[in-house]
């Protein structure tokens, strides 16, 4: 198997007046092509800067991460946000969607964003993923006039869509509730399986993280139990 | 080129869209009614000069051109003017500038003595007879459109004094409404004088030789050839040109002004949406130029709705006040540049503002 995502000795700390605030004290990492991984540990410490910094919106204030080859470390800001254009899916708690924009449009922007300058959206693909979401009677409707759960499966579909090294979902069913949140998490998994794609979720629920492959915990800027492998 | 986002964000906020698109079109208006106005008085007053026959006009020294109302030349000159070898006549007149009859823009109206200013002008009444009394006038066929009068009607000169209309002429030269020379003479109290004398020359490829002759015979007064007569309003009134390119100035700075606080309050609206744009992948450049899109649509909007107010508004106020309009294509351009310019220029600040964002904080905006 190949390693899609390498971190090592990943420290972050923020400056807040004159304290300092570490909130990841050396977190090494290795995530291979295929895996469904959760991060599981208590509030505050350190999951969503570590993904953050997975997805290249934030630096680590030492420590190195290698995404698909690519050393997003000795990245430019330019290049990192390139890296994430071609790279990274992300998935959101509170859904994020572009509320004028269709579910059909959120998917055609981020396909044109994905592409740069060269080539539209492939209608195929988006129809094929929002099938899989079961959302093509919802392809025409607008965020606010879908569920949470769909508007979380409108949201996933559009980091699928184009076909991302990793996804990295923060908390994805923290505003749903338990049969939505059984709905959205299925189609992680359905993702993961059909098109063998590289997940990573921070989630705090034990019932989503049993759904995965892997997962690690955390507790005060550090992994404290890596590698729980789930058993299926 | 106008994605979807685009257009959706606008309809998303019509109102404030609106206010915007208005205040791109009040640049536009303001540019195109005034160097319009400006333009069509030019050529009007160019078109009804150009019908001149005389190659001289002989004033006092001082006297500016055509557009004043100065009356200090004495009429006895005239007889010395058609004593001078090479002169086939001399006509005073008197050109007066009021106030125009609406209390708005104004007017010009001429003293002549009608026989031998038609004979030298080549122009004839195609309707009525020549003014006479001092209550009379005539007018050219343009201003009988124009206010809708004709022989027998009634106009007001000189604030609110009543003059009937005795006769219309065609083609048009110099002052729309001409009374004889004696009854200006008489409104304005200025017995024996005049503004200026038309010389009409025998022979016009002498009239530099006549000039010459005329000088030596009547020295100190000012003799200049109507050829060479500056009748371009954005010349003869002085800082006109300086006005117009002020305005232009402040219409662009409406325009930029009014996009920038659109554009600036949507950005700080749709914080959120532009840290979901960089956790897309958007490069800085993408979240610029989908900022600068939007602005640019609606300095177009403004733009297509400036030009079509500002040819409606022209029209009402010619057909109401009688000016003209003309619009030219250079200014158009001008106001078209405007315009987008403006707004795009004015978009600049918030777009690089929000390319600037972090995206964590931007994605954790309320
Ligand atoms: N922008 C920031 N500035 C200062 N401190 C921050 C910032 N973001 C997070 N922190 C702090 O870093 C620690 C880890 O935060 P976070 O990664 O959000 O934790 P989690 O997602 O596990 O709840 C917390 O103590 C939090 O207060
Ligand atoms: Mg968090």
């Amino acid at each position: 198997m190949r390693t899609i995502l390498k971190a090592e000795n990943l420290q972050k700390t923020y400056r807040v007046g004159s304290v300092d605030v570490h909130a990841l004290r050396g977190v090494s990492l290795d995530v291979e092509e295929g895996d469904f991984l959760a991060i599981m540990g208590p509030s505050g410490c350190g999951k969503s800067t570590l993904l953050h910094l997975f997805g290249g919106l934030l630096t680590p204030t030492a420590g190195r991460i290698v995404i698909d080859d690519e050393d997003l470390t000795a990245a430019t800001d330019a290049q990192r946000t390139d890296i994430r254009r071609r790279k990274i899916g992300f998935v959101f708690q509170r859904f994020n969607l572009f509320p004028t924009l269709s579910a059909d449009g959120n998917l055609r922007l981020a396909e044109r964003i994905h592409a740069g300058s060269n080539g539209a959206g492939n209608a195929e693909r988006r129809r094929e993923v929002l099938t899989l979401l079961q959302l093509e009677d919802k392809m025409h409707h607008k965020p606010l006039e879908m569920s949470g759960g769909e508007q979380q499966r409108v949201a996933l579909a559009r980091a699928v869509v184009t076909s991302p090294a990793i996804i990295l979902a923060d908390e994805p069913t923290g505003n749903l509730d338990t049969e939505n949140s059984a709905i959205v998490l299925n189609m992680f998994q359905e993702m993961n399986y059909r098109f063998n794609q590289t997940i990573i979720m921070i989630t705090h629920n034990p019932e989503a993280a049993a759904m995965c492959r892997r997962i690690i915990q955390m507790r005060d800027g550090q992994i404290v139990a890596p590698n729980v492998v789930v058993q299926i | 080129m106008f994605d979807s986002l685009v257009a959706a964000n606008i309809l998303q906020r019509p109102v404030r869209a609106l206010v915007s698109v208005a205040g791109v079109a009040l640049g536009v208006c303001l540019v195109m009614l005034f160097t319009g106005l400006a333009r069509g008085m030019s050529n009007d007053l160019e078109r009804r000069s150009s019908n001149m026959r005389a190659e001289i006009l002989f004033t006092r020294p001082g006297s500016k051109e055509l557009m004043t109302s100065t009356v200090n030349l004495s009429t006895r000159y005239v007889e010395e003017l058609e004593r001078i070898a090479g002169v086939e006549a001399a006509v005073p007149v008197i050109r007066y500038i009021s106030q125009g009859s609406r209390g708005f823009g104004i007017e010009q109206v001429e003293g002549v003595e009608w026989a031998p200013y038609a004979a030298m002008n080549g122009m004839r009444l195609i309707e009525g007879r020549a003014p006479e009394g001092n209550n009379e006038v005539v007018i050219d066929e343009t201003k009988a459109r124009n206010n809708r009068v004709g022989v027998g009607g009634e106009i007001q000169i000189f604030g609110n004094r009543a003059y009937r209309v005795v006769g219309v002429y065609s083609p048009e030269s110099g002052a729309r409404i001409k009374m004889s020379l004696a009854a200006m003479q008489d409104a304005l109290e200025t017995p024996n004088k005049c503004s200026y004398v038309l010389v009409k020359c025998r022979d016009a490829n002498e009239q530099r030789v006549i000039a010459e002759r005329i000088d030596a015979a009547l020295p100190g007064n000012k003799i200049q050839f109507t050829n060479e007569l500056v009748l371009n309003i954005e010349k003869s009134i002085p800082y006109l040109g300086v006005f117009l390119r002020t305005l232009v100035g402040l219409a662009a700075v409406v325009s930029a002004l009014v996009v920038m606080l659109a554009m600036y309050t949507t950005i700080t609206e749709r914080t959120r949406e532009i840290g979901v744009l960089k956790a897309l992948g958007a490069s800085r450049g993408y979240i610029i130029s989908v900022i600068e899109k939007e602005a640019l649509l609606i300095s177009f909007l403004g733009l297509v709705i400036g030009f079509a107010v500002s040819f409606i508004a022209g029209h009402l106020i010619h057909r109401t006040y009688g000016l003209v309009f003309e619009y030219g294509w250079s200014w158009a351009l001008t106001a078209a540049a405007i315009g987008l310019g403006g707004g795009a220029l004015g978009a600049l600040y918030p777009a690089m503002r929000a390319a600037g964002l972090d995206p964590v904080s931007a994605l954790s905006y309320e």
